[in-house]
């Protein structure tokens, strides 16, 4: 089977909540930064109750606040991660196919989709790389 | 919003976009004649102005500099005089306390009390303030940035308090100096609790005169006009009718006859904000942008 006839789903490939940062909305950012950092993902998922997904936090975020931001890093690291935050971010459902989930992060330019449930609660987050590798042993 | 008041006291309710509160009263309770005769003096003072307000004095001053300054009149006697000025008046008291073992006793007749500014981050002190079940008046450290203050507020919350106000007194800028810092106030209210501005504690000049502190009371009331402009939920100022002789912060504490001038300023400063938020919409100037 080629790549282009996948029937993979996101939900076959994505990562599970305990294996990419997932933090709280009352999050310090330098918490989410430590968490980002401890699991080597440059992405954070900020949950509500009920994990609803309420923001993502992106080391390219992070990278363009440090070129605007001018209050002091003590006051930056102080703010609740979810102040600088997407608040409508990119996602992807479990059952879309993953070829297209990987066809929206090559067209956005993104490494990671956050996968939600109809009622919005986060499930687990598509990474590029495995799911890329997933599509290419489908090609094997 | 928080609600200051318990039992048959008028609560007097701060926050959002509610009238100004006055929080205030002399430093120490120097005795039960004096702390009575002020609460009349005040209390009739606030009447006049249209302002709700919270009695406040302490009954143990922990932090003076000196060993020879006067320490308070002791927690049991203090907080006799302050039950009684609360069931006479009919209106909440606070005081602060600077030991966690006196925090049950404080909040059991406190209607809000108070952590003092040295202790803001001592996380004994915040779970027995929490752990009194009333509001607790948090005060910014001299050495904190306003921002770290949600640390503390976070210490608060983690012992089940959700009523909190935050009070700015002033920052430290070096030695025996304060600078006021404006911003601190919007920083604090991010919290989403009300914030206070100490308008005598943010002129004092810590320690400067040796074995006591001074302060440069004639900024009052412009750092009053300013707190007001920027935006706060309550103004905090100890009182006195004979400053000079005032048993503690004989050099911040305000002469009462300046005090009706000084809530009629801060009223109109207040409302005039609230007006031009009204009209103009929310501040909306964005980091960056």
């Amino acid at each position: 089977m080629s790549i282009r006839e996948s029937e993979m789903l996101v939900g076959d490939v994505m990562l599970s909540p305990d294996r990419f940062p997932v933090v709280g909305q009352r999050t310090l950012l330098k918490e989410a930064l430590e968490e980002m950092s401890r699991m080597r993902i440059g992405i954070a998922c900020i949950v509500g109750q009920d994990q609803q997904l309420l923001g993502i936090l992106t080391d390219g975020d992070l990278r363009r606040m440090l070129l605007k931001v001018q209050k002091p890093f003590s006051a930056f690291f102080a703010d609740d991660a979810l102040d600088h935050a997407v608040t409508s971010p990119l996602k992807v459902l479990p059952g879309d196919t993953l070829l297209q989930a990987v066809r929206l992060m090559d067209e956005k330019r993104v490494w990671d989709l956050p996968v939600v449930g109809e009622d919005g609660r986060l499930l687990g987050l598509l990474h590029l790389h495995p799911a890329v590798e997933a599509l290419l042993s489908t090609d094997a | 919003m928080i609600e200051i008041g318990y039992g048959t006291v008028s609560p007097v309710r701060i926050g959002e976009k509610l009238p100004l509160a006055f929080i205030g009263g002399p430093c120490a309770i120097e005795g039960r004649d004096h702390a009575f005769r002020m609460a009349e003096q005040i209390g009739k003072i606030c009447r006049q102005v249209g302002l709700s307000w919270i009695y406040k004095s302490c009954y143990d001053k922990d932090c003076r500099s000196s060993p020879d300054s006067f320490h308070g009149i002791g927690m049991h006697e203090g907080l006799r005089i302050l039950a009684d000025i609360r069931a006479e008046f009919g209106i909440p008291v606070t005081s602060d306390f600077s030991d966690p073992a006196w925090g049950a006793a404080t909040g059991e007749v406190c209607d809000m009390v108070q952590v003092p500014a040295y202790l803001c981050r001592q996380t004994s002190m915040l779970r027995v303030a929490a752990n009194t079940g009333r509001p607790v008046h948090l005060k910014k450290g001299q050495f904190m940035s306003p921002w770290n203050m949600k640390n503390s507020v976070r210490k608060l919350e983690a012992n089940g308090c959700e009523q909190i106000l935050l009070t700015d007194r002033g920052t430290f800028f070096g030695y025996n100096m304060l600078v006021n810092d404006m911003t601190s106030l919007p920083i604090m209210a991010r919290t989403g609790y009300p914030v206070c501005f100490d308008a005598t504690h943010s002129i004092q000049l810590p320690t400067s005169m040796g074995n006591i502190s001074g302060g440069q009371r004639e900024f009052i009331p412009c750092l009053v006009r300013a707190a007001a402009a920027c935006g706060i939920n309550a103004l905090f100022m100890e009182v006195h009718d004979d400053p000079d002789n005032a048993k503690s912060d004989a050099n911040t504490v305000l002469d009462i006859k300046y005090l009706e001038n000084i809530l009629i300023q801060a009223k109109i400063a207040h409302e005039m904000r609230l007006e031009i938020l009204d009209k103009l919409g929310e501040d909306n100037v964005h980091p960056g942008k």
